[in-house]
């Protein structure tokens, strides 16, 4: 515990560590600040919506959603929830600790973790809760349950596996679904009822408050309106249950350690791939047909012919998972009423593209670090072995953008054509730019994708700071872009054709000398300072 | 060919090479040796353009690996410590990569008799991440070889291999030499250089302590009862500039 601890100070101690962690508290501090000078401003307009409507959403599906994520921890859990990595398998599980003080020590580690978390969402939870500090006291707690949860219903399951009457998990699930689906169609299709009424219905039925009664505690949390007594009574019983699951999970652990350290082994292997870029979800074959000649292209074909399989082997589902979600943008913001060419949805565009999506999809330089000195050894010309790195990340990603661009053409009807033709052509140089940008700031300072558990400092902050200082290359880029189309206007009186014609050749040539910037950043990555 | 011209390598004001003059003609097979910190690993990879000298000349086959990189790594092949190969390509994919990146024409025979002859033919289909260490060495060596270059730089290349395997890439070293390749070979190995190598380097802190004919070395130091000759000349070289 102790020797956690220290790691996770140590990482603070060290120059780099405090800086981000600085950086890291004043962006905090920036959000609770303007929180408080304007208290109903909310990222994502949260504030402008009907704060007894939230209530009463809170109250009637956070506890459904609890459940629903322990039944799904039940049906596709495949190993433990406290997870040791081989270095603390090698050196923990030999040294003179028990299980009991593994499992507290890994328990630990996560309360930090999750306290960090807390504080992150507090600023924006705060105009619920009332308190900045009962939104903390609420995640946190909550955050706890969630971990504390599935681990002792994914180790109680595993060690019921064994029993006879565990083969009847997938009949009794397709049942349960069946019911579900029939119910739901009932609503949907006799006039009156909603689909949302029957789940609120379930929700506040008896039987529905005695099943769902340890996840109501939470959603209480959420909903108390003073400090004492009621966020107190409620906090007081959140914590009785914690105790009791980690004490469920210690008793737990001694008929599953085994079990558990084999899925520690799978797990670990699939964080190393992570770690080198790859997806979670890649595929776990050990033989594969294999293509018998890669394109030349002056050099460019094989390296951007590698990055194609990779994406294709190792992120498949998560490129299905993204076009699938792009295409549903359409119907679902049609659905819910809310506009994604307005401010809002542009901010969400924006941190999708931005953020999530070269965070999760990663098939470039940033996948490689271990492998520099193979691209190094390499008879090609630096610009060459950029381009191939980007060319297969920025088609993907870009193929995500034209879908979500054609779902909203179908389904909003503020995006007339030209507008959608007009994104689609800019969604190319602005995408590049995206990627040479994250690119060159990776080349620059290389570091490691995932951080090393949840209170890593250093990555977090690192993370905002690459975030903060790739949007305001981006949008210094689309101001100068804009900037061409309004002079163009101004002095040739032409048309919006010329003037975005100007607009999009401005954006190509900044995405073009953002790549001729990645190159520089390349030609001087030194492998072994590096490394060493 | 091998020519190293007055090379020196600095890190951060720490000095990794100093001042290093060395040749290496067709067909000789350099031993590096020195301990750990010596320089080895950091004068092969500034040899293959991975990292760049502070000062001085490095040339392979006659192209300067700073002015003319992309001619100087067509003649190259360079085999690290620990290779790092990529996790989704199978073995086969490995070798075609490389010919495309190469631009080598027709490689499927060659690519075939390089499986071949590293045991690896059943294992073409493959994913390299399911490889044991000595096999993904063996890829790594595959690989290197495809396009016949005229230098080939290894560093430690036995680590991880069985004793056929060990074999095997000592028979392919000595073929490539004999058909004209200049080789470097660092390793701690001693006995692998008694067997292999035509000239020997025994490197100390950054510093060349002695350079030449194998022969030669173990001529001026001799055999003790309890070791090879060469580990004797190694532990003299080093041992008696460290104590003065």
């Amino acid at each position: 515990m102790r020797g956690g601890l220290r790691l996770r100070l140590m990482q603070l101690v060290s120059l780099r560590g405090a800086l981000l962690f600085v950086a890291l508290g004043g962006i905090i501090w920036l959000l609770i600040a303007s929180g408080q000078l304007d208290p109903t401003a909310q990222l994502f307009g949260g504030a402008s919506l009907d704060s007894q409507a939230i209530r009463a959403e809170i109250a009637t599906f956070m506890p459904l959603g609890m459940l629903g994520m322990t039944l799904l921890t039940v049906l596709l859990s495949t190993g433990p929830s406290f997870h040791f990595s081989p270095t603390e398998v090698n050196l923990l599980f030999v040294g003179p600790f028990s299980r009991r003080d593994l499992i507290i020590y890994k328990f630990i580690a996560y309360a930090a973790g999750a306290a960090l978390s807390a504080t992150l969402i507090a600023p924006f939870a705060q105009s619920q809760t009332g308190s900045a500090f009962s939104a903390f006291t609420a995640t946190f707690l909550t955050l706890l349950f969630v971990q504390l949860n599935s681990a002792a219903v994914g180790m109680a399951w595993q060690a019921f596996e064994g029993n006879r009457l565990a083969r009847l998990k997938w009949p009794v699930t397709a049942l349960v679904c069946a019911i579900a689906l029939a119910a739901m169609i009932h609503a949907w299709a006799v006039p009156d009822r909603s689909i949302s009424g029957l789940i609120s219905d379930v929700r506040h039925s008896w039987i529905g408050t005695i099943i769902l009664m340890p996840y109501i505690v939470f959603a209480e949390l959420f909903l108390a309106r003073a400090h004492f007594p009621d966020l107190a009574l409620w906090a007081a019983i959140a914590i009785l249950i914690n105790v009791l699951l980690l004490r469920a999970v210690i008793k737990l652990d001694r008929r599953t350690s085994e079990f558990s350290l084999r899925e520690d082994t799978r797990l670990s292997d699939r964080w190393e791939r992570m770690k080198q870029g790859g997806s979670f979800w890649a595929t776990e074959r050990s033989e594969i047909p294999s293509i018998r000649s890669a394109p030349t292209l002056g050099g460019l074909g094989p390296i951007a012919w590698r990055q194609a399989i990779k994406a294709a082997r190792n992120s498949s589902k998560l490129i299905v998972i993204f076009i699938v979600g792009a295409a549903c943008a359409g119907p679902l913001s049609s659905m819910a009423g809310v506009s994604i060419t307005g401010k809002h949805g542009l901010l969400m565009l924006y941190f999708f593209f931005g953020f999530s999506l070269p965070r999760t999809l990663i098939c470039d330089f940033r996948g490689d670090l271990s492998r520099m000195e193979t691209y190094k050894t390499l008879p090609i010309a630096p610009w060459r072995i950029c381009l191939g790195q980007l060319v297969v990340q920025v088609l993907l990603s870009y193929v995500i953008a034209l879908t979500m661009i054609v779902s909203l053409l179908l389904f909003e009807d503020s995006l007339g054509a030209p507008v959608a033709l007009a994104l689609a052509a800019f969604a190319l140089p602005l995408t590049l730019l995206i990627y040479a940008v994250e690119n060159t700031i990776f080349l620059l300072f290389p570091a490691k994708l995932v951080p090393m558990g949840r209170a890593d400092f250093e990555f977090l902050g690192r993370s905002l700071i690459e975030f903060i200082l790739k949007t305001v290359v981006i949008l210094i880029a689309v101001a100068l872009a804009i900037g061409v189309g309004v002079f163009t206007l101004l002095t040739l009186g032409s048309t919006l054709v010329l003037s975005g014609l100007a607009s999009w050749v401005s954006l190509t040539l900044i995405a073009g000398l953002a790549m001729i910037v990645m190159q520089f950043a390349f030609r001087r990555f030194v492998v072994a300072e590096a490394f060493d | 060919m091998i020519t190293v011209t007055n090379f020196s390598k600095h890190y951060k004001g720490f000095a990794a090479v100093k001042d290093l003059s060395f040749t290496v003609g067709p067909g000789q097979i350099l031993g590096l040796v020195g301990p750990n910190g010596a320089g080895k690993t950091t004068t092969l990879r500034a040899l293959c353009g991975i990292v760049p000298p502070t000062s001085g000349h490095l040339s392979i086959a006659g192209h300067d690996i700073v002015k003319a990189p992309i001619a100087a790594k067509k003649n190259l092949g360079y085999i690290p410590d620990d290779p790092r190969l990529f996790d989704t390509l199978t073995v086969w994919e490995h070798l075609a990569f490389t010919a495309a990146a190469y631009k080598v024409a027709n490689f499927e025979e060659g690519a075939e008799a390089l499986l071949q002859s590293f045991e690896l033919s059943h294992k073409r289909d493959t994913l390299v991440h399911n490889l044991s260490r000595g096999m993904r060495q063996k890829v790594a060596i595959a690989c290197a070889f495809l396009h016949d270059p005229k230098v080939i730089l290894f560093d430690e290349p036995l680590t991880g291999l069985d004793p056929q395997g060990i074999r095997g890439i000592q028979q392919a070293i000595r073929e490539r030499a004999e058909s004209g390749a200049a080789i470097i070979i660092s390793s701690h190995l001693l006995g692998l250089f008694e067997t292999l190598c035509t000239h020997l380097m025994v490197l100390n802190l950054g510093e060349c302590r002695r350079f030449g004919a194998m022969s030669d070395v173990l001529a001026e130091f001799g055999q003790s009862d309890s070791s090879s000759a060469l580990e004797s000349a190694y532990f003299a070289i080093t041992q008696k500039r460290s104590d003065g």
